[in-house]
């Protein structure tokens, strides 16, 4: 028997113990595209290293190019898809539309071709597919009927249209002519824009532009580790702002560096300046860390490998040690093949990765763990561990024969060395923060954000110029389509509608519980039907875009790809039931498909393994969902 | 009382065909009180709900809303008279976050044209105060609303209705699908409800859950009003008693007793069962 009465006195508002602080990594962590980024970043890594393009300029503009259109139509898939719908149409649209607008601006008369100008042909087509949409949206609702079904027939209707109409009008499977409009040049500037890289050239503008390049890309990455530090550690009561100037000395000393590193040449002058670059951000973090945040006590005790620790140290270094003797003894120049992958290099390369990651992910976790009764003992580990990464980088660059490994990988190995120590070090000497602050959070996540954002800016810029030299050098030229950038605006504004917008919220609501939504007076129909009419809509940018691009469209274009972009929003991490996922995460998904297309033929393979490839990359993505999704929803 | 009641339904009747669904139901809600409506399932609750929550037109009898008379052609227009209805399993969507389902269908924006935006730190701040009131202390209100508590689920509802301007709350059985624990806390967010003037209708099965929160019992049985009692009108054995029905609970006692013969643990139940159904019985005598 409950006395109601009673219970309401104790009512009282007291702060929920059953919620635990749960820190900045943990909050990433459960987004639903870090799944898609983490895996974009293996596959990435996987590709840059056993093929010489995918790294280069002109392999990142491949599979970019491939994305673009794959892209956009995933994130609007996946917005349709957090609305709890499918659309199977999708694919045939962006074929349909396409050769809609070449039968419209077709001069031939008569039956085939009307002939009118693209200002005409392309708000019709348009239109025509935002009709289709609406026809789709209307049915599902009002018929109740699965969208799978009702969007199936629509597919058909359109790949049997597509088809005939071709047929009737040319006598062929293809449409030719959209250069028959007299302001076709007005519109390829729109839909068909390229951008030359090769005749872009930045060579002295503010230093050049591996200068502007590396100052932006470093700048990025001090703003994404400060705010990173802003949301780690706890604040102190009164800041110490005797620290200030180490800390902004650091800072410039670092860009000083990292200035002369890119204007000088040599290996000598390389050291030196990298050295400089190095000290000076050291100095520059800890002393944001010291002006900022609260010191813990000098860290004392014995070193203490008791439990675990002990034996974690010791088979993580065995492992190391054993990576580097497998890699070593291998024969490098063999490239007998024994079987799918496995070449004697390859098996060389892997078996050194897999020991050696594994060596180091051991090591740390006895830092961890030392950390938690000694945090001297963890200091000292951490140490030992960037002392082992350092080891292997110089293992890697005087072993490896591309310049790749001996540069690149070389430099990036010793930056994770730089950080994985800095790290131990701060946290040995910093109380990290547990209750939330909504000031720090505040800054530390615009911080990071604003990081993230310079970097990107820093690679766009490396991307889409050239210099001279690089001319000289590189065989072929690097054209870049306009549609990559009309992928990532779509995708920035579906983003922005989705998390921002009152659409947005609608689309969630739809999606996991229509009728609660429908009851507290959302337009649930109506956000579905918009819904459809966005991925039409997306159909008829994609469509604009390959039409534009080779003037002719096929009629197969575009049948069967709505399966891929189903499976780039599932990979990105949407739900196939709906009310959760992200806009971000498919267009992640997008790039994951296409490097894998793209990349299976650069690494010289056969590409029919692709599909295997993809097949793998879809289970897996599904299982981390589910997992995610019972986290999320772990009920009462 | 020289006030209207926020709402009065005389002798309403429902039929759909030649079906009666409801036939001379006569109650008020009071701001500040409870309204209990019990009854077993088929009892005609759900259609008693329809019809005051606007998705259903009652076939005869009035319905006044604080003293003027009224048909409600759809949810929306009983909305809009300020009558409010959380549906049990259709009151939030679970996997969005607590401020998003606080404020679902009536975000506050700000910006102007294409910027114009969910004002999140707002809503997300009134949800937060909006809880609190209702005794909840909601830390992150970006928490999807799946990892709350049923009951508490249940408040993030209730707690909403009664911000967006609801004079009238119907809860549709609201503790049934709860623990012991979790009908409490239910059951204290009614009697918070009522403290801040709402009318409330609380619709269940449960007369242990209606009897120490209602100031008012209107029992359902088969379609037809049992009564319609103030609170020191009745007693909570009557009140079971009349829901399900004296002579119903006698004819099942005859039933049990015909089919325990020879099974003794059956047998044992039907004497129990007896043994209730006397003292219930004696208990309506005493009342009348």
């Amino acid at each position: 028997m409950t006395a109601a009465p009673a219970a309401a006195e104790t009512a009282a508002a007291k702060p929920d113990e059953r919620l635990a602080y749960r820190g900045p990594i943990q909050r990433l962590l459960i987004r639903p595209e870090i799944g898609a980024l983490i895996g974009a970043a293996v596959i990435w890594i996987f590709f840059w290293a056993v093929t010489d393009v995918f790294g280069t300029t002109a392999g990142v503009n491949n599979y970019l190019d491939v994305s673009a259109t794959l892209g956009i139509m995933s994130v609007a898939v996946a917005l349709l898809m957090i609305g709890g719908e499918f659309d199977l149409s999708s694919g045939a649209m962006t074929g349909a539309t396409g050769m809609l607008v070449v039968l419209l601006v077709k001069e031939t008369g008569e039956f085939g071709g009307a002939g009118f100008p693209a200002i005409v042909a392309i708000p019709l087509t348009l239109a025509f597919a935002l009709a289709i949409g609406w026809a789709n949206g209307t049915m599902v609702e009002k018929t109740a009927l699965p969208s799978f079904i009702v969007t199936l027939g629509t597919f058909f209707i359109l790949r049997g249209a597509k088809l005939g109409f071709a047929k009737l009008f040319t006598d062929k499977v293809i449409v030719e002519g959209l250069d028959d409009a007299p302001d076709h040049g007005f519109w390829e500037n729109i839909f068909g824009a390229v951008w030359v890289r090769n005749d872009h050239v930045w060579d002295s503008f503010l230093g050049g532009r591996d200068v502007v390049y590396g100052v932006l890309l470093t700048a990025g990455a001090l703003l994404l580790v400060y705010g990173i530090l802003e949301l780690t550690f706890q604040r102190r009561s009164q800041l110490a702002s005797g620290s200030m100037p180490v800390a902004a000395g650091g800072i410039i000393v670092a860009l000083a560096g990292l200035i002369a590193l890119t204007a000088t040449d040599g290996s000598g002058a390389n050291w030196i300046w990298g050295s400089v670059m190095t000290v000076g951000a050291a100095a520059g973090l800890y002393g944001i860390a010291a002006w900022r945040y609260e010191r813990l006590p000098r860290p004392e005790g014995a070193l203490d490998l008791g439990g675990s620790t002990g034996r974690n140290v010791v088979v993580g270094l065995g492992a190391v040690v054993l990576g580097v003797v497998v890699g070593l003894t291998l024969d490098s120049e063999s490239q007998t093949e024994l079987g799918f992958l496995l070449t004697t290099q390859g098996l060389r390369a892997i078996a050194f990765a897999g020991l050696v990651i594994f060596g180091a992910i051991l090591l740390l976790l006895a830092a961890r763990n030392a950390g938690k009764t000694s945090p001297r003992s963890q200091m000292i580990l951490t140490a030992l561990t960037s002392i082992v990464v350092v080891a292997l980088a110089f293992i890697v660059q005087s072993e490896a024969d591309s310049r790749k490994f001996r540069a690149e990988f070389f430099a990036v190995l010793l930056a994770t060395a730089f950080v994985v120590f800095l790290v131990g070090v701060l946290r040995t000497m910093f109380v990290e923060r547990r209750a939330a602050d909504e000031t720090a959070d505040k800054r530390g996540r615009m911080l990071a954000m604003g990081g993230v954002t310079l970097a990107f800016v820093a690679v766009a810029i490396r991307l889409l110029w050239s210099t001279t030299a690089e001319n000289d050098v590189l065989p072929g030229r690097v054209t870049w389509r306009v549609s990559v950038l009309y992928f990532l605006l779509f995708a920035a504004v579906a983003s922005y509608v989705l998390l921002r917008t009152r659409f947005g919220s609608w689309t969630f609501a739809v999606g996991g519980n229509k009728n609660a939504a429908r009851q507290v007076g959302v337009p649930a129909a109506r956000t579905k039907t918009a819904l459809f009419m966005v991925v039409a809509g997306a159909g008829w940018l994609v469509g604009m875009l390959i039409a534009f691009r080779l003037n002719s469209v096929q009629a197969n274009v575009g049948d069967g790809q709505e399966f891929f972009y189903i499976i780039a929003a599932v990979v990105g991490g949407n739900l196939l039931t709906g009310g959760y996922g992200s806009v971000i995460g498919a267009a992640i998904g997008a790039v994951i498909m296409a490097m894998s297309f793209q990349g299976i033929p650069f690494a010289g393979w056969n590409s029919d393994w692709r599909f295997l490839f993809v097949g793998a990359i879809l289970l897996l993505a599904v299982l981390v969902n589910n997992y995610v999704r019972s986290k999320a929803e772990a009920a009462s | 009382m020289s006030e209207p009641a926020l709402l009065e339904l005389e002798n309403i009747s429902k039929y759909y065909g030649n079906i009666i669904a409801l036939t001379g139901v006569t109650t008020s809600v009071n701001a500040g009180e409870v309204t209990c409506v019990l009854g077993d399932n088929g009892a005609g609750k759900s259609t008693f709900i329809k019809i005051i929550a606007g998705a259903h037109q009652q076939s005869e009898g009035t319905l006044k809303v604080e003293g003027e008379e009224v048909m409600f052609d759809s949810p929306r227009d009983a909305l809009a008279r300020g009558i409010a209805t959380v549906y049990q399993d259709l009151a939030v969507v679970p996997l969005m976050s607590v401020w998003r389902n606080f404020f679902l269908g009536a975000e506050p924006t700000r910006g102007w044209g294409p910027f114009k935006r969910v004002d999140q730190e707002t809503a997300s701040k009134i949800a937060k105060e909006e809880m609190a009131k209702m005794g909840i202390d909601i830390r992150d209100t970006e928490q999807p609303v799946g990892t709350l508590s049923g009951g508490e689920r249940q408040s993030v509802a209730i707690a909403r209705a009664a911000y967006f301007g609801a004079k009238v709350l119907i809860l549709d059985e609201p503790t049934s699908a709860l623990g012991v624990k979790q009908s409490g806390v239910v059951l204290r967010y009614i009697i918070e409800a009522r403290n801040r003037g709402l009318g409330v209708i609380f619709i269940t099965h449960n007369p242990n859950h209606a009897f120490p929160v209602g100031d008012r019992f209107l029992i359902l049985n088969r379609g037809r009003s049992m009564g319609n009692f103030a609170k020191d009108e009745i007693t909570r054995d009557e009140l079971i008693m009349m829901m399900a029905g004296g002579a119903e609970l006698e004819e099942l006692t005859r039933e049990l007793e015909a089919a325990s013969a020879g099974d003794e643990s059956l047998a044992h139940v039907a004497e129990e069962f007896a043994e209730e159904l006397e003292q219930l019985g004696g208990a309506e005598h005493d009342g009348d």
